[in-house]
């Protein structure tokens, strides 16, 4: 079993695939979140009970912020931006299981999810204003402006890996150091921390890819739309 | 902080998998759920929204219906109160009329009651005064005033309008003489009788006498079909039915 780094272990080997436990843990999650999403969509009711309250009221909290970003395309990008909040809340709050670790602090991850998103704005913007429009926009208001745009489209997704990667890996950091240097239950308040800095985390990830969607589908549109103005 | 591209690639797919999973399992049937009780919420509040402007509607037509059944019954009872007042009019008009024609024959009938009272009593004042003018003269009455009676009556045969002499020649000549008187006449008063209608009658006349206290005082001669009334009592019959007649008329 090799060990690149601290957190991250290698736990099996499939031909040239390694599996890390970031991956183990990641299929954890998905297996718990789809038996949970089964189980909370089966006896679906017209007159909802507690569980079902709880959630719809998830579904339709997501629903409603990214409709107030986006009222005319939210259907098309919740299941991503929704997916994006849900599993990183999950993963971030994964250490706080006895044995587990945040797959979030790997930076694999992490950028597995940047490129995502990257990707998911080219694509819903491609696919709302079609390609030839969707790429002028790089050029507006100037053409000269293009190697910024460039630049920006790069940091900003290097920057949602790093960010979320380097705040997830420096809590269970400073949580390991505590408990090493203070004991069993001192890096309690530092854990109470985490799962503040894990939602908050997640907001901030899933908010930022929403933002990047969002402008990527209403570059064009706003444009046109004051030009018929 | 190491990079695997291994890593990077599964959980690039894990992803994936997981949008799928949850867009299947989660988003889609808890917004279809959402949306199925927003759209019976909606059918709710369209369905009261219906009901709420089927009851106004009701509401307003009710409304309007008893305004324009206020009306209809106001005008219903103005007209019933119209063919009242001419009902009234009309039997107060038949009333009147009835009353004045049962006034007019009331009045009419007490009209002739007082006249034939009027009538009764003025007959029976002229036979009281007929009574009491008998009485009086029945008193006054007396032989002489008896041949006063005679020689007046003679005195009248010989002044006879023509006409009435011939009626009593020939009543005279075909008939016998019967002469009542109420005293008793001497033989004088019957002979001056007697010629008397002989030569009324230019025939000789067979003359009986009679008497009739009752008479007053005078006499009353038959000749055949004809009565000649020259006493008292007849003269107050006779002016007793001259009174009645000028009374009824």
């Amino acid at each position: 079993m090799a060990s690149s780094s601290s957190f991250i272990t290698e736990i099996m080997r499939i031909g040239p695939l390694v599996i890390t436990n970031t991956v183990v843990v990641t299929w954890g999650i998905m297996l718990v979140l789809g038996l949970v999403a089964w189980a909370a969509s089966r006896h679906l009711s017209a007159t909802p009970g507690p569980w079902q309250v709880v959630v719809e009221g998830i579904v339709a909290s997501i629903e409603a912020a990214i409709r107030s970003v986006l009222p005319d395309h939210y259907r098309q990008v919740m299941p991503f931006i929704a997916t994006l909040w849900i599993f990183i809340v999950v993963a971030n709050l994964a250490s706080l299981i006895p044995g587990l670790r945040s797959p979030t602090g790997d930076l694999s991850l992490t950028a597995g999810l940047a490129i995502l998103v990257f990707l998911a704005v080219h694509w819903y913007g491609i696919r709302t204003n079609g390609l030839r429009s969707y790429l002028r926009h790089y050029l507006q208001p100037n053409p000269i402006l293009l190697p910024f745009h460039l630049i920006s489209e790069i940091t900003r997704t290097v920057a949602l890996a790093v960010r979320l990667f380097g705040n997830i890996f420096s809590l269970q950091m400073a949580a390991l150091l505590v408990l090493l240097v203070a004991g069993f239950l001192a890096p309690v308040p530092v854990l109470m921390l985490h799962i503040i800095e894990a939602v908050v985390q997640a907001y901030i990830f899933g908010m930022l890819a929403l933002i990047y969607v969002a402008g990527a589908i209403q570059s064009q549109q706003l444009k046109s739309k004051r030009e018929k103005e | 902080m190491e990079f695997d591209g291994t890593t990077f690639a599964l959980e690039i797919i894990n992803f994936l998998v997981l949008v799928w999973l949850l867009q299947h399992f989660l988003y889609q049937p808890v917004t279809a759920a959402i949306a199925q009780r927003q759209a019976g919420i909606e059918k709710i509040l369209a369905d009261a929204q219906a009901t709420r402007s089927a009851a106004d509607a009701l509401k307003f037509q009710y409304e309007n219906r008893t305004a324009e059944w206020e009306q209809e019954k106001a005008e219903a009872r103005r007209q019933l109160q119209q063919e009242m007042e001419a009902e009234r009019s009309r039997r107060m008009a038949a009333l009147q009329a009835a009353l004045d024609e049962e006034r007019n024959k009331l009045r009419a009938v007490e009209q002739r009651r007082d006249l034939e009272q009027r009538q009764h009593l003025e007959a029976e004042a002229i036979a009281e005064g007929g009574r009491f003018a008998g009485r009086l003269l029945s008193s006054l009455a007396s032989p002489e005033l008896e041949n006063r009676i005679l020689l007046l009556l003679l005195d009248n045969l010989r002044h006879l309008p023509e006409q009435q002499v011939h009626a009593l020649r020939a009543a005279g000549q075909s008939g016998e003489l019967k002469v009542i008187s109420t005293y008793t006449l001497n033989e004088a008063q019957r002979a001056g009788l007697t010629e008397a209608f002989v030569v009324l009658a230019e025939c000789p006349v067979g003359c009986e006498f009679d008497q009739d206290p009752t008479l007053i005082a005078g006499l009353r001669i038959s000749i055949g079909p004809w009565v000649l009334r020259a006493s008292l009592l007849d003269e107050l019959h006779f002016f007793a039915e001259a009174q009645h007649a000028t009374v009824r008329h």
